[in-house]
């Protein structure tokens, strides 16, 4: 039986797999990196049931642009994942050194190197996945993602501090410049560095407008990859139908009521009583965590009007119960300075229509800036929290 | 000062494996190890093999002055057709949500690969033309580009 045959580092004679390339790829991933790590770390507080620091009302549009960034420059890290691989795949293949001291150095540098290149690959796969809504595995993806975004990070780290000389040295001198060059990397390509330095912004860019339609609407006829087109009801796209969430019979049932409750004592209006009620009309925007964002203009009762009406303090939090029976977001809590913010409506309707059952009939809160898994739909229950 | 970095990198790592470990339970993290592991595994065991044999075949059957061109196309359909895997299976379409996942995709993405090979095909015609002029009014520059392999300090674009 012939052995498979093992690439070693030098069989790979290109020169444009060099530390010039690999560096100049490298500072745009980690700039990418660290932007969807910002972003990431925002969208994982504002999440969050319990805010030290409370999360700010505005702008209202502060969330959908913080989300579509961590999105877009994941998506522009693909071609720039795969290039910066591309160009130091030959390490791969490096005989590991003779001594024992040498051997457990680079033995280290590869563990972390092994770490960050799965943890990047996970990352970018899964929130690629997750924006299309494809879940072809058991983990919980927020807590693996966020988890994983620590130790991607953290690898990086490590990997800019290990390899600092030699990103110094290469971003120093000209791309064409060998010093830093393997031995066996000599062969010239069809493209100059330069040339697939250019292709590799070319792929970035071109990856970013074939999907960023999701989120910036002017790029909408553009983006033929985007996940969504941006039409839905009212002008706004649904994330999880009331089918999907097994809402339909009670959210239609004659007998529907919200119930306020506060201080113990529970508050009862129907869906005509809080039309009744005087209405404001917000235009606020959804903006989802797997990146999609729409700006509607919401009709409904103003929150804080409700809560006077059943006699809560303002400073409160509100504890949101949605007509779903399970999900991890049925129960959502509106933080006290959401609740008591003038644009935070217990929206009726949508672009001047009742509003759809999938997008929340007969009632649903929407709240400036906030990530749209927290904006309930079919809004059973609010109970003020002392 | 790399040492304090490399500590505070490997102290985020950890507090992250710590994440990791401590909100999951075990059948759950097994899975997210498969990921893990999985990733690297397809990217290095297929991924970069397919790419060295395209472009090793690519480069027997193309004539020189193609060579350029079809690498750029290559690159940026791809890469962008890798991560459009998701949207053009349609893995994550629902009945009862017509908003999700709506558009042509396969459309769209022929439309994507015509205009990328018209704008590259285009740019390189450009791009000949230029040369060709220039070089008939220089003839002695354009060679030296091609020299700038291994001579720390020699002539041409690749000393400093």
């Amino acid at each position: 039986m012939s052995r498979l045959p093992v690439p070693r580092e030098d069989s790979f004679g290109s020169r444009l797999r060099s530390a010039a390339v690999a560096a100049r790829v490298g500072l745009w991933l980690g700039v990418c990196f660290t932007i969807c790590f910002a972003t990431g770390l925002l969208s994982h507080y504002a999440q969050n049931v319990d805010h030290p620091i409370p999360f700010p009302t505005s702008p209202s549009w502060g969330y959908r642009l913080t989300q579509g960034l961590h999105v877009t420059t994941g998506t522009a890290a693909v071609p720039l994942l795969l290039v910066k691989l591309w160009a130091v795949y030959p390490k791969l293949f490096a005989r590991p050194p003779r001594g024992l001291r040498r051997l457990a150095v680079e033995g280290l540098e590869r563990a972390s190197i092994a770490v960050l290149v799965a943890t990047a690959i996970f990352q970018l796969a899964s929130g690629l996945l997750n924006s299309a809504q494809w879940y072809p595995w058991a983990f919980s993806f927020r807590a693996t993602h966020y988890a994983l975004a620590w130790v991607a990070i953290g690898a990086l780290v490590v990997h800019v501090a290990v390899k600092l000389p030699v990103i110094r040295a290469a971003l120093g001198a000209d791309v064409d410049d060998t010093a830093l060059d393997r031995p066996s990397a000599t062969r010239v390509g069809a493209v100059s560095r330069r040339g697939l330095l250019r292709t590799t912004w070319l792929a970035a860019g071109v990856a970013v407008l074939a999907t960023a339609g999701s989120s910036v609407p002017l790029l909408r006829r553009v983006s033929v990859l985007g996940v969504r087109s941006g039409d839905g009801p009212g002008g706004v796209p649904v994330n999880k139908s009331a089918r999907a969430a097994g809402v339909t019979a009670s959210a239609t049932s004659a007998s529907y009521v919200l119930e306020v409750v506060v201080a113990g004592t529970t508050h009862r209006w129907s869906r005509d009583d809080l039309l009744a009620l005087p209405q404001r009309t917000e235009t606020l925007p959804i903006a989802c965590v797997e990146g999609w964002s729409a700006e509607g203009t919401w009709t409904g009762v103003r929150l804080r009007d409700l809560l006077d009406l059943a006699g809560a303090p303002a400073g409160a939090d509100v504890e949101v119960t949605s007509l779903q029976e399970s999900g991890p977001f049925r129960v959502t809590r509106l933080q006290a300075n959401f609740a008591d913010d003038d644009r935070t409506l217990l929206a009726l309707g949508l672009a001047g229509e009742p509003l759809s059952l999938d997008h929340g009939y007969p009632a649903r809160v929407i709240a400036p800036n906030r990530p749209g898994v927290l904006q309930t739909k079919w809004v059973r229950r609010l109970e003020v929290l002392a | 000062m790399r040492w304090l970095l490399g500590a505070l990198g490997a102290l985020l790592g950890v507090y992250g494996g710590w994440l990791l470990l401590s909100r999951q339970d075990a059948d759950r993290l097994l899975d997210a190890a498969t990921w893990l592991v999985a990733g690297v595994v397809v990217h290095d065991l297929v991924l970069a093999p397919l790419w060295l044999l395209v472009v090793a075949v690519a480069g027997q059957l193309l004539p020189r002055p193609l060579q350029a061109p079809a690498l750029v196309v290559g690159v940026v359909v791809g890469a962008v057709t890798l991560l459009a895997v998701p949207v053009l299976g349609r893995f994550g379409a629902r009945a009862d949500n017509p908003t999700l996942l709506d558009r042509d995709y396969a459309l769209g993405w022929l439309a994507f690969v015509a205009v990328t090979v018209g704008v590259v095909a285009a740019a390189a015609v450009v791009r000949s033309r230029q040369s060709s002029k220039q070089s008939s009014r220089q003839p002695s520059r354009q060679p030296s580009r091609q020299q700038s392999g291994r001579r720390p300090g020699g002539p041409g674009p690749g000393g400093r």
